[in-house]
């Protein structure tokens, strides 16, 4: 008989525990938050149990502590909820701990982990990146199930430069002590942590890299250090945010700028640089050339000779402005041609050289892209917690084969074979294949001769339609007596001397595509010493040794 | 009898001359520098690696004729010549640097057919 006694007992007890609930602390966000700098607003709340009778528990002591991660969040205030003139109330607030849970119980078991506070096995220990906040109320009167102890206001912080690459370790409850009047230890369960706030937006976005891609730096012609780059808010181009040179591999990083804001970087190259005076050659001008003779109306009409849209934008050297593209014409062709020659134009031309510089600059994506039959480049790039590196581009007025300049790499930069024109043998060619280097039969020598030093341009090249060669000189040894062509009789020679800085560039052109340039010595310079000189080594030197075949193709001549 | 006295006495007047000034050419008698020596039969040395304005230069030859002075960028691409007639042996000349950027640059010797004979480097400082 005590046997089935105390089974019964037995039973009764199971069934009194199962029929108990806890009561609960929850703690949930009250708004949204989307950006580094909002508010976010926690809202934690009291939820009744069930004694072993399903009657509603009413504790008149609710204290619980919980701790938040103060690298993420910055507490700004704490208000409190229930309207009860009675109760007494604390909050106190430490910072720089961290709740070690008792781990032989759930971690939502919050009575269970404060028994085991109170007993030592669990406890706070020194954490830099947390913070505990300690609430406690107690009243006459139980509260009412679901009413809020508290609202927290926290500001979200940027989590550049903490150890947290989310938001979802922010705030959670480490105990909770409800008590009945007569001093009963209630159950208490809730969620483990407050929900992950998800993608938060903005911040420091730290380094930032972008890195400047043209011919200019993959060439060795000059170097990224050239290069200067400002940055702006998108849409603005008064107030510079960033600035700042290239290092000479073409890189620069950026800090100050912010994540998931978009901004527009501009990129200008120093002016000063000689090697501008190279960027617009004869190749340039028979590509001007035969757009002009073969296309017959713009690159964005019926046809044309050119690879890219982005050509008809750096050929338009004159009348319409430059971003707006436009028809290539022979003012175009011949403008380039009179700057060549050293004509001073009467007028405003686009054409790039020292000292006078259009550029042009983009990210790299989607740079010279056609949009509604005109070439665009869009400066604008945003930063993100995944991507904080980009790419910029830069081509100069005037470069059209791109030799101080980015050749498009973007499909949609492309001129698609269908509408490049038949006119000319350029539609055989490949898409970027403008400019060939060349091995070639020339022999650019200096000599001294009977006291004057002669500078012979020797070519075995046939069907070379256009040359062009850019010499400079020691003019502290030498003065320039006299220029001498043999080229053939229908080609336009031209020879530009700028003095002052003992350069003078000679070549010729047939702007029919038809005569050659004639082979033997075509290009001669006569030059008078100043002083007593013994031999020329080094008294001549040349950069720019360009010749354009009749098939349009553009040559870079490599000597022996 | 008279001709025959003339004769004798010019071969006696000859015979107390130098072998030296008998043999060699006033022109090839070049004095080198200790700087510019070249122990070897053909070759190119500059007085300085370093160069400002102007440097001498020795070019030495196995024989008279017409050679090139090549002055290549780093890339090696050409971008000064001079053709010149030398002689045999050393001669020094100069490398005129004020028309090229500051850089380092190689100095190459070569025959007239482009074969090469000796090469040096040097670091124009303007």
């Amino acid at each position: 008989m005590k046997k089935i006694l105390t089974l019964l007992v037995s039973v009764f007890c199971t069934l009194s525990v199962f029929g108990q609930t806890d009561s609960k602390l929850d703690y949930s966000r009250v708004n949204t938050v989307t950006q580094v700098g909002d508010t976010l607003i926690v809202k934690l709340q009291y939820f009744e149990g069930k004694d072993a009778n399903d009657v509603a528990t009413a504790p008149t002591l609710y204290q619980f502590d919980f701790q938040y991660n103060n690298k993420l969040l910055n507490k700004i205030s704490a208000t409190w909820q229930p309207s009860s003139t009675s109760a007494q109330k604390a909050i106190n607030s430490w910072n720089g701990y961290k709740f070690a849970i008792h781990d032989t119980k759930e971690q939502t078991d919050f009575d269970g982990q404060y028994i085991s506070w109170l007993a030592g096995d669990a406890s706070y220990s020194s954490n830099a990146d947390w913070s505990v906040e300690r609430v406690t109320f107690q009243d006459t009167d139980e509260l009412e199930t679901g009413q809020e102890f508290v609202k927290y206001e926290f500001i979200i912080k940027d989590k550049f430069n903490t150890n947290y690459s989310d938001y979802s370790d922010i705030l959670n409850a480490n105990w909770a002590n409800y008590k009945l009047s007569d001093g009963t230890q209630l159950g208490v369960t809730g969620q483990s942590t407050l929900a992950n706030l998800g993608s938060i937006e903005g911040g420091d976005a730290g380094d930032v890299t972008i890195t400047l891609e043209s011919n200019v730096i993959t060439n060795n012609i000059g170097d990224g250090t050239d290069y200067s780059y400002y940055i702006y808010a998108k849409g603005d181009n008064q107030v510079v945010l960033a600035d700042g040179t290239f290092d000479a591999s073409g890189q620069a990083t950026i800090t100050g700028l912010e994540n998931d804001i978009e901004y527009d970087i501009y990129v200008t190259i120093d002016d000063s640089k000689e090697y501008l005076d190279n960027a617009v050659t004869v190749s340039d001008l028979a590509l001007v050339f035969a757009e002009a003779i073969g296309a017959g109306s713009s690159p964005n009409g019926i046809s044309t000779t050119f690879d890219y849209y982005l050509q008809s934008v750096l050929a338009n050297v004159v009348g319409d402005p430059i971003s707006s593209g436009g028809d290539i014409n022979f003012d175009d062709s011949y403008e380039i041609l009179a700057y060549l020659q050293g004509v001073t134009s009467p007028t405003t031309s686009y054409i790039t050289k020292t000292g006078g510089v259009y550029n042009i600059s983009g990210i790299k994506e989607t740079f010279g892209d056609v949009v509604n039959d005109i070439a665009t480049w869009s400066p604008t790039f945003k930063p993100t917690d995944s991507n904080k590196s980009f790419n910029v581009v830069h081509v100069l007025n005037g470069d059209v084969n791109f030799s101080h300049g980015f050749e498009p790499t973007s499909n949609n930069a492309d001129i698609p074979t269908s509408a490049q024109s038949v006119s000319t043998n350029r539609v055989a060619m490949a898409v970027g294949a403008k400019y060939q280097d060349e091995q070639a039969n020339l022999d650019l020598t200096s000599e001294l001769k009977d006291g004057q030093v002669i500078f012979t341009i020797g070519s075995d090249v046939e069907e070379m339609i256009g040359a062009q060669f850019n010499i400079v000189y020691d003019r502290t040894r030498l003065v320039l007596d006299d220029v001498v062509f043999d080229t053939g009789n229908t080609m336009t020679n031209f020879s530009n001397h700028i003095e002052g800085d003992g350069k003078i560039n000679i070549g010729s052109f047939d702007q029919n595509f038809e005569a050659t340039v004639k082979t033997g010595t075509p290009y001669k310079l006569i030059f008078t010493p100043t002083v007593e000189l013994q031999n020329t080594s080094g008294l001549i030197t040349f950069k720019v040794n360009e010749g354009v075949k009749a098939d349009g193709t553009s040559i870079k001549f490599i000597m022996e | 009898m008279k001709k025959v006295l003339i004769l004798l006495s010019l071969v006696l007047l000859m015979g107390c001359m130098k072998d030296d000034d008998i043999l060699s050419p006033i022109d090839n008698v070049v004095e080198v520098p200790e700087s510019l020596t070249i122990d070897d039969l053909q070759g190119i040395k500059v007085e300085s690696t370093i160069v400002t304005d102007e440097v001498k230069m020795n070019i030495k030859l196995p024989y008279t004729g017409t050679y090139r002075v090549k002055i290549r960028d780093i890339s090696k691409e050409l971008i000064s010549q001079e053709k010149l007639e030398a002689n045999e042996g050393d001669n020094i000349l100069k490398v005129y640097v004020s028309s090229l950027e500051n850089d380092g640059y190689t100095l190459e010797l070569t025959n007239d057919n482009h074969e090469v004979i000796g090469i040096t480097s040097i670091v124009v400082n303007n």
